[in-house]
């Protein structure tokens, strides 16, 4: 099956779910504490709405690159699409009309990109499994308690991974219905200027392309010719550029060379124009190869444009600072991170870690599911390879069911490189999580089909959601349980599998990261802290700090210091590479007793001392 | 053809174990509060640890990270938990309270025990309050201490040596012996983290160059084993870039000059390393404890000296 549009109540629900995940990020967003990039990206929003009041005001001035270096050198090293959304919704909501919070005004656009997860799985997997499996797919993304911390921060992980769905939706729309190529290329720029973990898609999706385009051309010798006449220019294009470097003396002189009048340039216009010439050509004799080209087309000419033009510290020197974000990101540097016992500091990093930490942290009624959902689509793909096989296969997998299995594995594959940072717990596969939910929502419904067909002979007016509420409410029941008893410390979450929070500890588990439990100490602070006193907030940001105070969390009249032997009050966060900073606080204080904490399920997450002259 | 019955029957098996898998996850949030002691229960059992306690007495973690005792535990008594804290031998106590929470998931006793019971003799009966467990043990590890330098510290001298003999005095404030230099370069007992363990150890940075720094100490008795313990605090340790250098820590007999323990930390080697010798009967001596680097950076040392009479070992 390939790109079904949806009906009409399928809309309804999809904007249901999206209305439903929205709100619940909104009204339980304030108890979430601030991550330490979150602060980071706060303060960069307000830059980038800063230069945009100058635009409005006084725009030659603003558009001068010192004018923009000013508003947007900060946080170079992601692109700037949601830090932007997040300064003018800032803007609007909090400087402007006054409705909200600060922290709430930030975080609005995360929520609306959030929510698009669970309405875009909805209207992906009805299409492909029915409505059903996509009902379980949208309900057990926002169930996923990292997943849901996630959707609540002023951050890019679940934003990409829902620009990413988008991308692959519109891709898949896009096989039947020409038009949804060019917004495939349109989402694949808006992915771009989210988060760098979109440069890998046209490499999911081309290969995807190119099969529909050759099965489709199979009988048309013409179509054939125009599919690998765009093939030949996508080659010739990404030959010349090779030639480029090493006529150039290597990377560095071919990013010197790149200027605006430069055959750097020249053929990318050659390939937009050569593009858009043989796809006119390919239209005239086969509508499904055409169709098949489009999104990568579009996905090579917008998705560079758009990532250019919604990034105004690239107007000036695109390569060189494209050149220095990718680079960033290439070398980026290892945080330590403690995993089965064992604080992992540099590559190379276990293979297993992406699968077992997911298991460890996936509600494992969730992950269940999921694992049969990969293993029985992977099972009917084995089995189809063998004529023996072939006739227990009762269903053929469809190109977008291949689809969905190809990116539930992309990013879990990508990240499990034994080179790749292994830091920051889960959120770095997200868009894999929102295809397996896909494939999970698939086992659930191929269940409930064959229990409502065993209980049909018995009860033949057996309603279907007799059979699928019951089902759903046993799965769906002990993450809604679990995500409810650990929130809001989303780092802190481990499934069943790991035995929850004091399993994981027991299995030498990261305990939490990112600082923003310490929510769970602030009102113990505000209530006991002398007037005045000097607090050592460990690992948490110095714009959180100022944050938590912005946002009435955190007494103003406190101040922030930076170490144990200058504090009052010091709140260590337990992490096992920091353990140093606890005995630091023991040193200063002369006291190995602390005076409260956050313990979760036993384990300490922070842990308040308090100087023994300053109580 | 696979036939038609088995067709059926796997999504409905797949179905059923997704749903046991569901109810088991279900059962576990059920029990997961019985699992967890409340504050009552450490509050009763540390009455009876303030009841029975005596100096010298320790309190060991089971599991390692159960460190919400901390709160409640009267702070005259050590507790130990942290990462490896099992096999601690607590050599400084002669008897182990050992607070457990065999209940909470993934709870090994069994293991536990296997690492902990040797040369250990259990006294009395296991006291219970909700989930948790408290359990007094005679430690057969226990290895008296005739002397500590963390404990004489303070009337220690200490100074830059040369390789030719020349010295440059630190002078003590009253908390540190202060040496010419940069700020870290001092002697004075702190507490630090060597491989996750806290310990109360000498801070000695290593100064650089052939320079030692020596930090000389009366009163060491014969007849006993002499033990070098120490290490490169926190991060520092497990760094191996090729600029960083070996620190050698020691103890020389100061009369004599001979070197009677000698410890090498190369780059990368994380944890405790220790030497030890068994000093001959005799008058107490005057030990110099050293320290040297060739590149001090990222050598940051903390070290203990120790005279320790044997095990005790366990009265049957």
């Amino acid at each position: 099956m390939t790109g079904r549009a949806p009906t009409r109540d399928e809309r309804w629900t999809a904007l249901g779910l999206w209305l439903l995940a929205f709100l619940a990020l909104w009204l339980t967003e304030s108890a979430v504490g601030f991550t330490r990039d979150e602060s980071v990206y706060f303060a960069a929003a307000e830059g980038y709405a800063g230069w945009f009041r100058q635009l409005f005001h006084a725009p030659a001035r603003a558009l001068t690159d010192a004018a923009i270096v000013r508003g947007w050198d900060y946080n170079h090293e992601h692109p700037a699409l949601m830090k932007t959304l997040f300064g003018l919704s800032h803007l609007l909501f909090h400087d402007t009309l006054g409705w909200m919070r600060s922290a709430t005004a930030f975080r609005l656009p995360a929520f609306a990109l959030a929510a698009l997860v669970p309405a875009l799985s909805f209207l992906f997997g009805s299409a492909l499994y029915g409505r059903t499996a996509g009902l379980f797919a949208a309900l057990a993304f926002m169930l996923v308690p990292r997943q849901y911390f996630n959707s609540e921060l002023a951050c890019f992980d679940v934003p990409v991974a829902a620009f990413w769905l988008l991308v692959v939706y519109c891709f898949w729309r896009a096989l039947e219905d020409v038009k949804w190529g060019l917004w495939c290329g349109v989402a694949f720029g808006l992915a771009l200027a989210t988060k760098h973990n979109a440069l890998f898609l046209p490499f999911v999706l081309t290969p995807f392309a190119l099969w529909r385009a050759w099965t489709a051309s199979e009988a048309s010798a013409e179509a054939r010719a125009w599919l690998l006449r765009f093939v030949g220019l996508f080659a010739a294009v990404a030959v010349f550029y090779g030639l480029l470097v090493l006529s150039l003396g290597g990377a560095d002189g071919f990013q010197r060379g790149f200027l605006l009048l430069s055959p750097h340039t020249l053929l990318f216009v050659g390939l937009a124009a050569g593009g858009t010439w043989l796809l006119k050509g390919a239209e005239q004799v086969s509508a499904p190869v055409t169709r098949a080209l489009v999104p990568i087309a579009a996905m090579a000419v917008l998705g560079p444009v758009l990532f250019y033009l919604h990034w105004p510290y690239l107007w000036h020197h695109p390569v060189d600072r494209t050149a220095w974000y990718l680079a960033f990101h290439a070398k980026h540097n290892h945080y330590a991170w403690f995993y089965l016992g064992t604080l992992l500091r540099e590559p190379p990093f276990p293979l297993t870690y992406v699968l077992v930490k997911t298991a460890l942290t996936v509600p494992t009624s969730l992950f269940a599911p999921m694992v049969t959902g990969i293993l029985a689509l992977g099972a009917r793909v084995a089995l189809s390879q063998f004529e023996r096989t072939r006739g227990w296969v009762t269903r053929p997998v469809t190109l977008a069911e291949a689809l969905v299995g190809v990116n539930a594995v992309t990013s879990i594959l990508i990240i499990s490189h034994p080179q790749v940072p292994h830091f920051g717990g889960v959120k770095h596969w997200f868009p894999s999580m929102v295809f397996l939910g896909l494939l999970a929502g698939e086992a659930v419904v191929r269940g409930c089909a064959a229990l409502w067909e065993r209980l049909e002979t018995r009860w033949t007016a057996l309603p279907w959601p007799a059979v699928a509420a019951p089902v759903f409410a046993v799965l769906l029941a002990p993450a809604l349980v679990y995500s409810a008893h650990v929130f809001p410390y989303g780092t802190a979450a481990y499934s069943e599998l790991a035995g929850g929070a004091a399993g994981a500890a027991t299995l030498g588990m990261q305990r939490q990261f990112w600082s923003s439990h310490v929510t769970g100490v602030l009102p113990w602070i505000n209530e006991h802290a002398k007037p005045g006193a000097r607090l050592f907030l460990h690992e948490v940001h110095g714009g959180s700090f100022r944050d938590y105070q912005r946002n009435g969390m955190l007494r103003e009249d406190l101040r922030a210091v930076g170490s144990p032997a200058e504090a009052d009050i010091v709140a260590y966060q337990y992490h096992q590479e920091f353990r140093e900073h606890e005995f630091l606080t023991w040193q200063a204080f002369g006291t190995r007793t602390p005076t409260m904490g956050l313990y979760l399920d036993e384990t300490p997450q922070v842990v308040v001392y308090v100087r023994p002259e300053a109580r | 053809m696979r036939s038609p019955s088995l067709t059926r029957a796997l999504p409905l098996l797949e179905l059923g174990g997704l749903l046991l898998v569901a109810l088991l996850c279900l059962l576990f949030h059920l029990r997961q509060p019985s699992r967890m002691p409340a504050e009552a229960d450490y509050r009763a059992l540390v009455e009876q640890l303030r009841a029975e306690g005596r100096p010298g007495d320790a309190v060991l973690l089971f599991p390692w990270w159960t460190e919400r005792a901390r709160l409640f535990v009267p702070p005259e008594l050590p507790v130990y938990g942290y990462l490896g804290s099992d096999h601690d031998d607590l050599s400084a106590h002669p008897r182990v309270w050992v607070l457990g929470q065999p209940e909470l998931p993934r709870s090994d006793e069994a293991a536990f025990l296997k690492d902990f019971l040797p040369e250990r003799r259990a006294l009395g009966e296991t006291r219970h309050a909700g989930t948790l467990t408290l359990a007094l043990y005679e430690n057969g590890r226990y290895r008296p201490r005739r002397f500590v330098a963390t404990e004489s510290v303070d009337r220690a001298r200490v100074y830059l040596e040369e390789p030719g003999g020349a010295r440059q005095a630190c002078r003590f404030d009253g908390k540190a012996h202060r040496c010419p230099g940069p700020p870290h370069l001092y002697v004075a007992p702190e507490w630090h983290e060597i491989f996750y363990e806290p310990r109360r150890c000498l801070w000695m940075h290593a100064p650089g160059g052939a320079q030692r720094l020596v930090t000389e100490l009366d009163g060491v008795p014969g007849g006993v084993d002499l033990r070098l313990e120490g290490g490169i605090i926190f991060e520092f340790a497990h760094m191996k870039e090729a600029r960083l250098t070996t620190a050698y820590l020691g103890v020389d007999d100061a009369a004599t000059g001979d070197n009677l323990l000698e410890v090498a930390i190369a780059p990368g080697r994380e944890g405790v390393q220790s030497a030890q010798v068994r000093l001959p009967e005799g008058p107490p001596r005057t030990v110099k404890v050293w320290v040297r680097s060739e590149n001090p950076d990222r050598r940051q040392v903390c070290l203990d000296v120790l005279a320790l009479e044997p095990a005790v070992g366990t009265r049957r």
